[in-house]
């Protein structure tokens, strides 16, 4: 009994063997394949990073309507011209002229200083300068909203203290005062870049992954058309080992891929890349086993090639709002957050961007990496499931 | 009066084709619909409001204890807890409970109120941006009015006159006026760029689809002799019931942000209608021309999927035209959502005369002409259909 167990280990491992080796030749020979899990995973990255590789924008033009044509007035816009985000692009003669600026795009905000301004700074009033911001996207308004409270607490600085020489009190020096100072951990420069690239990647390799295992499956369908039903170059084996030994092609096309888009693409465009590269790779290769598994389940939706783009590619975006990396988990109704539970990606973006950025250990995301194997296990089960039924489909036909 | 029994034959020959199959029926229909549904509940509060964030408080005196308490009642922070440690906070961020964190330091009020100088500081986890800023604006706001209160004190203590102090805090002060959009809502711009976003990106698969599989089934021949043998009649009558599903979901998705969920409306319906139809159009233009210059299923949908995902980040929906590289930012003027988000964000949002958009409309209608001018190409595709299996 022992020797016919250990037969059918051997003929299931020679069988897996077999499925793997034949998956090669297949993801080799076929140019859509070599697409999806070469080309797209490779040329991806790069793509996005060149989108947002400027991190940050600067410079904007903003247009001012000083009505008060004071010395105050004119060093405040030159202050303001000073800083990151404002560059002032003309003087208007009234808020009229400076909408209409506004409206033919030639500025992104408008600085109005009425014209009691510095009156009122030198009575011991408080002057008050307005800006309107041009809401067309919050990127902008966030970046003039940072520069413009500095500006406003360095010129506050400024008028207190000649307001108070000349009260004759002495003025709070620097020792006295309480300051304040923020970090941003994970994107120090605040860029776009090193926020979004990051997990854009690892949803990339899923989704890359996923294309090409339904455009496979997709292929196979088109081969059983013509031959009447059987698929000449599919391997007679059992269901478990043409999962596997499918699965473990994929996986050991993907792991050079991982350390190309885990490593080499933060070094190359300067992104963030604190965390530990080894840890990084360990964490990601469930996600792999997980995605593999995933879309060998998803074959069950695609019948010939070209559906696997219909079925596949619009799910990149929902993918990409269900792993938080947009739109906080912590704010998701519960539906959305146990559908994101199920993806890969979630767990995958989330772990990785705190090692990459934030510099955790694997196992300060033992609760992700958990997820993942979790994934694994349990889209083995319907991968495998799909592939009998699909089997005896064939023998039934 | 050929052209037009023509174009009755292909349309009803393409009404029987789409409802054969139920890929079309997904693709076209279901698909957007559950997204639209989707983005619209996902993005419900407009802002991701009481980020998970942590105080680190070293002092323990009555003002680090006020602090905490006024940090609880903030609308933007939900205080998780307090750590005493920095390397604790840190390894909550590290683990993903909390998104930043306040630390007030040893003897914070002594030296406050002492004049010897003292620093709060904050860290926000801008992993990820939008609760990271979130985060960050809330303590920022709590340092500076908790520095000014100190100041404030400060000069009272100096001889200032009560009067003068407020003054002298605030010697002048900047009022932002966010125009068009106060509550800072950030679904008027995710979903109302992502909605048509997506649906560009599922006009596109489908029409290529539609178009592509006619050659790869080798009934090309079949459509064009519909078509009375001409081909803009044969690409009118396929495409048309096709425009007027797409327009139809268009439209409920505008109805949806603009009138259920009063997304800002700032203009007549008619031009968001308007710019919705030339979008449809727009979008069908663009694939029917790779189709054209490609007209092979597999890669004309490869070409699709990819300008159709790349959209969503070359349009400049979050992050500016104007500071890409020029060589990048050309690309984000080659796909119609780039125009269809300028014109909302015109007319809808900003509620401009439509005489300032009208380059944008104009935009809009080159899409089809150039399919239209290309068309020939697509005959002699269609004449002989060749499929690579």
């Amino acid at each position: 009994m022992l020797r016919g167990f250990w037969n059918d280990m051997k003929e299931w491992f020679l069988e897996t063997a077999k499925v793997l080796r034949r998956e090669f030749g297949l993801v080799l020979s076929s140019p859509g394949t070599l697409l999806f899990f070469f080309a797209l995973p490779l040329a991806y990255p790069i793509i996005y990073a060149t989108i947002y590789n400027t991190e940050v924008t600067r410079d904007m033009p903003v247009a001012v309507v000083d009505n008060c044509r004071s010395a105050e007035s004119r060093e405040f816009v030159r202050h303001a011209d000073a800083t990151q985000a404002i560059k002032i692009c003309g003087y208007a003669s009234n808020m009229g002229e400076a909408k209409r600026w506004w409206e033919e795009k030639k500025c992104y905000g408008i600085l109005e200083i009425p014209a009691d301004y510095s009156r009122r700074t030198y009575r011991g009033e408080q002057g008050v300068i307005n800006f309107y911001s041009d809401m067309s996207l919050l990127l902008r308004y966030r970046t003039f909203l940072e520069s413009l409270t500095s500006l406003q607490m360095a010129t506050d600085a400024d008028l207190r203290t000649m307001a108070m020489n000349t009260l004759g009190i002495s003025a709070p020096g620097q020792e006295s005062g309480v300051e304040t100072e923020s970090f941003f951990l994970g994107d120090p420069e605040q860029g776009f870049a090193s926020f979004i690239l990051p997990g854009i990647v690892v949803l990339i390799m899923q989704q890359s992954m996923l294309l090409g295992i339904t455009f496979l499956s997709g292929a196979s369908d088109d081969r059983k058309r013509l031959h009447g039903g059987v698929d000449p170059a599919a391997i007679v084996a059992s269901p478990s080992a043409i999962v596997i030994g499918k699965a473990l092609c994929y996986v050991m096309i993907y792991i050079p891929l991982c350390i190309y888009i885990l490593h080499y693409i933060p070094v190359w465009f300067a992104l963030p890349h604190i965390g530990n590269m080894w840890q990084a790779i360990l964490f990601m290769f469930p996600l792999l086993i997980a995605s593999a598994m995933l879309g060998q389940t998803l074959q069950i939706m695609v019948t010939e090639r070209e559906s696997a783009f219909i079925v596949v590619v619009f799910t990149s975006v929902a993918f990409l709002f269900l792993s938080g990396l947009t739109w906080p988990r912590y704010a998701m109704q519960p539906l959305w957050k146990l559908l994101g539970d199920i993806v890969p990606a979630t767990w995958g973006v989330e772990g990785f961007i705190r090692i990459n950025n934030n510099g955790a250990t694997l196992a300060q995301q033992s609760t992700p990496y958990h997820w993942l194997w979790r994934l694994s296990l349990a889209y083995f089960i319907t991968a495998w499931l799909v592939t009998r039924w699909k089997n005896r489909c064939v023998a039934k036909c | 009066m050929k052209v037009a029994s023509g174009l009755w034959d292909v349309i009803k020959r393409e009404v029987r084709l789409l409802t054969s199959r139920p890929i079309y029926l997904v693709g076209m229909t279901v698909v957007p619909i559950c997204m639209a549904l989707f983005f619209v509940s996902l993005l419900g509060e407009g802002l991701p409001k009481r980020v998970p964030a942590a105080i680190v408080d070293l002092d323990h005196s009555q003002t680090s204890r006020q602090m905490a308490r006024s940090l609880e009642a903030m609308e933007l922070i939900d205080i998780k807890g307090e750590f005493d440690s920095y390397n604790k906070a840190m390894d909550a961020v590290q683990r993903g409970d909390i998104y930043g964190f306040f630390m007030i330091p040893d003897d914070f009020e002594r030296d406050a109120i002492g004049g010897r100088g003292t620093k709060l500081t904050f860290y926000s986890n801008l992993t990820f941006y939008v609760p990271g800023t979130l985060v960050f604006k809330g303590f920022k706001t709590m340092a500076v009015t908790t520095s000014g209160r100190i100041v404030q004190t400060t000069l009272s203590s100096k001889g200032a006159p009560d009067a003068l102090t407020g003054a002298l805090l605030q010697p002048m002060t900047i009022n932002n006026h966010p125009l068009n959009n106060p509550w800072m809502n950030y679904s008027y711009y995710l979903s109302t760029s992502f909605l048509p976003g997506l649906l560009e990106l599922m006009i596109f698969l489908m029409t290529a689809y539609a178009i592509c599989h006619e050659i790869k089934t080798g009934r090309s021949n079949e459509w064009l002799a519909t078509g009375r043998g001409d081909i803009w009649t044969a690409i009118v009558g396929k495409l048309a019931p096709q425009t007027l599903v797409f327009t139809v979901i268009g439209l409920g998705m505008n109805a949806l942000m603009f009138h259920y969920l009063h997304f800002p409306h700032n203009c007549p319906t008619w031009h968001m209608t308007l710019g919705m139809v030339l979008f449809v159009i727009a979008c069908q233009g663009f694939a029917v021309f790779i189709c054209e210059i490609m007209p092979n299923l597999r890669l004309a949908l490869s070409l699709c999927s990819l300008s159709g995902i790349l959209a969503f980040s070359i349009a400049a929906f979050s992050f500016p035209v104007q500071a890409m590289y020029g060589g990048i930012a050309i690309f984000s003027y080659i796909l119609p959502v780039r125009w269809y988000f300028l014109i909302y964000i015109d007319q809808a949002l900003n509620g401009m005369a439509l005489y300032f958009s009208r380059y944008y409309y104009a935009a809009l209608l080159v899409f089809p002409i150039m399919a239209m001018l290309f068309a020939p190409l697509l005959r002699r595709a269609a004449r002989k259909p060749v499929y690579v299996p």
